[in-house]
């Protein structure tokens, strides 16, 4: 049986009593990337896989079997497990921690499968931020900080010692890292708009170095409240320009998403063109306009930012980079989810040219539901609330549903 | 509310999966149709034991209340035997 040869293969390292492994949620993002992720037993009641779970590649295998059906009847979910995975195939148990994964590893590992467990559970996939340069060019680079639980991007740019962020996320010392290590100094924040699905680090790292916090001010009303917001931010205008070393920014009004979204179209001295789409155009779908609770009357101003405002703005060499993926399979195998425009009008339905009421029919007929928290997240952003570290977390739960579908 | 007790398991401090793996081998050791109130400090318990409470072959989850004990949150759960 080839188990025994993995077996001994591994026994130098550790002995075969304690042949459960431990994966960190590093270790399994590298695996989901390269398609070589184990079959993952998620072992999360149904309510809490159904609200959230690993997503990898269109190839990964996820079983939900909650720890309590082993607790209640063992025989009879391993029964269960057979019928998806044979015990030559390995196995990454899940659960929210870790202590229900290690359990059901134990049971697991008794039958004879080949088993390993996500240490410290869910919550520290759902927090893993990874870091990988898109351009490294002589003037400078643009580096992507994603949260790929959550389909959270955010771009850095760094040019001549200075350096700018685009839709910082809630933990802000990976950019702080990302800024020292290459010696520049932060000196622009900009957000593409006030977020629903998630904690922006923008007002923190303002805080924090000092430096301007750039949002429109259309997006510092909360839309459901109706109050304006607290934190202290300097107001965009359409068409306003920032240098940042060798890169030219523009600010091109996008409204849809929400009022006051705006794109940042990045210009470097080679010639390359960077739209920063916040969530405006994803790579295969787009922001839905119907968080703000007015989804009929913005879904024409979203039509008319996509089909007029934006496009003079757009060259086929353009890249977009969207401040979402929906599913990892959109970073054409690398892990950056940035592509030029041409290959984003061939693949994205939502730019096929449509008249405002095709449009309006496609966009309403199938927004996904509105997650509740949303409205909470809206009031933190403006300053309106503010959680504890637990709360927080809590509040980001999950995946983002900012795209269309 | 009062519910009627028979055993009380004080699982305070306990972490998934061990509120639920102690609370069953209780439940078997109860009288058939007796409660066992179940004290947990974890708060995964309250949607775990539901999760249980729909395949159990022998334990009916008659109510779940949370309630603050010197300013620490305590989840409390009262099972029945029922065969």
């Amino acid at each position: 049986m080839t188990l025994v040869m993995e077996e001994t293969a591994v026994a130098t390292e550790a002995p075969i009593s304690s042949a459960i492994t431990a994966m960190s949620a590093t270790d399994m993002y590298a695996a989901i990337m390269d398609g070589s992720v184990p079959f993952i037993l998620d072992v999360r009641n149904e309510d809490d896989f159904d609200r959230w779970r690993v997503e990898g590649r269109a190839n990964m295998n996820i079983l939900n079997l909650p720890y309590f059906e082993f607790v209640e009847d063992e025989e009879a979910s391993l029964d269960m497990l057979a019928k998806h995975v044979s015990t030559e195939e390995e196995i990454l148990v899940v659960c929210a921690k870790e202590g229900s994964a290690q359990y059901v590893a134990e049971i697991l590992r008794d039958a004879g499968y080949s088993v390993s467990y996500l240490k410290e559970g869910i919550t520290s996939w759902g927090d893993l931020y990874d870091v990988r340069d898109v351009v490294d060019g002589e003037y400078g680079r643009i580096i992507q900080i994603a949260r790929p639980a959550r389909g959270d991007l955010s771009f850095v740019l760094i040019s001549g010692g200075q350096a700018a962020i685009v839709d910082p996320l809630r933990h802000i010392d990976f950019y702080l890292n990302s800024i020292n290590e290459a010696g520049a100094t932060l000196t622009h924040i900009f957000d593409t708009h006030a977020h629903a699905d998630h904690i922006s680090g923008g007002p923190d790292l303002k805080a924090a170095t000092g430096a301007n916090y750039y949002m429109h001010p259309y997006d510092a009303i909360h839309p459901l409240d109706m109050l304006p917001a607290t934190i202290s931010y300097n107001y965009l205008h359409d068409g306003q320009t920032f240098q940042v070393g060798q890169m030219t920014i523009k600010t091109i009004w996008f409204p849809g998403h929400t009022l006051g979204q705006v794109n940042y179209l990045a210009t470097t001295p080679d010639g390359g063109r960077y739209l920063f789409t916040g969530d405006g155009i994803f790579l295969q779908s787009f922001g839905r306009p119907d968080l703000g609770g007015q989804g009929e009357r913005w879904t024409p101003i979203l039509y008319e930012s996509m089909f007029h405002r934006l496009p003079p703005h757009l060259t086929d060499d353009t890249y977009i980079l969207p401040a979402h993926f929906s599913q990892q399979d959109e970073d054409g195998g690398n892990g950056i989810f940035v592509e030029s425009y041409a290959t984003v009008r061939g693949q994205n339905e939502a730019l096929k040219p449509r008249s405002l009421e095709e449009f309006t029919d496609y966009v309403l007929g199938s927004l996904p539901h509105f997650p509740e928290e949303y409205v909470e997240i809206k009031r933190v952003n403006a300053g309106l609330s503010q959680p504890d570290e637990e709360a927080a977390s809590e509040l980001e739960l999950g995946r983002n549903i900012c795209a269309l579908s | 509310m009062s519910i009627q007790f028979d055993e009380v398991l004080d699982v305070k401090g306990a972490k998934c999966p061990m509120p639920l793996v102690k609370s069953r081998k209780a439940v078997n050791t109860l009288g058939v149709g007796n409660v066992l109130k179940v004290i947990a400090t974890d708060r995964g318990s309250i949607a775990d034991f539901q999760g249980w409470a729909k395949t159990a072959k022998n334990m009916e989850l008659l109510e779940q209340e949370t309630v603050q004990d010197n300013g620490q949150d305590l989840y409390v759960h009262y099972l029945k035997r029922t065969k």
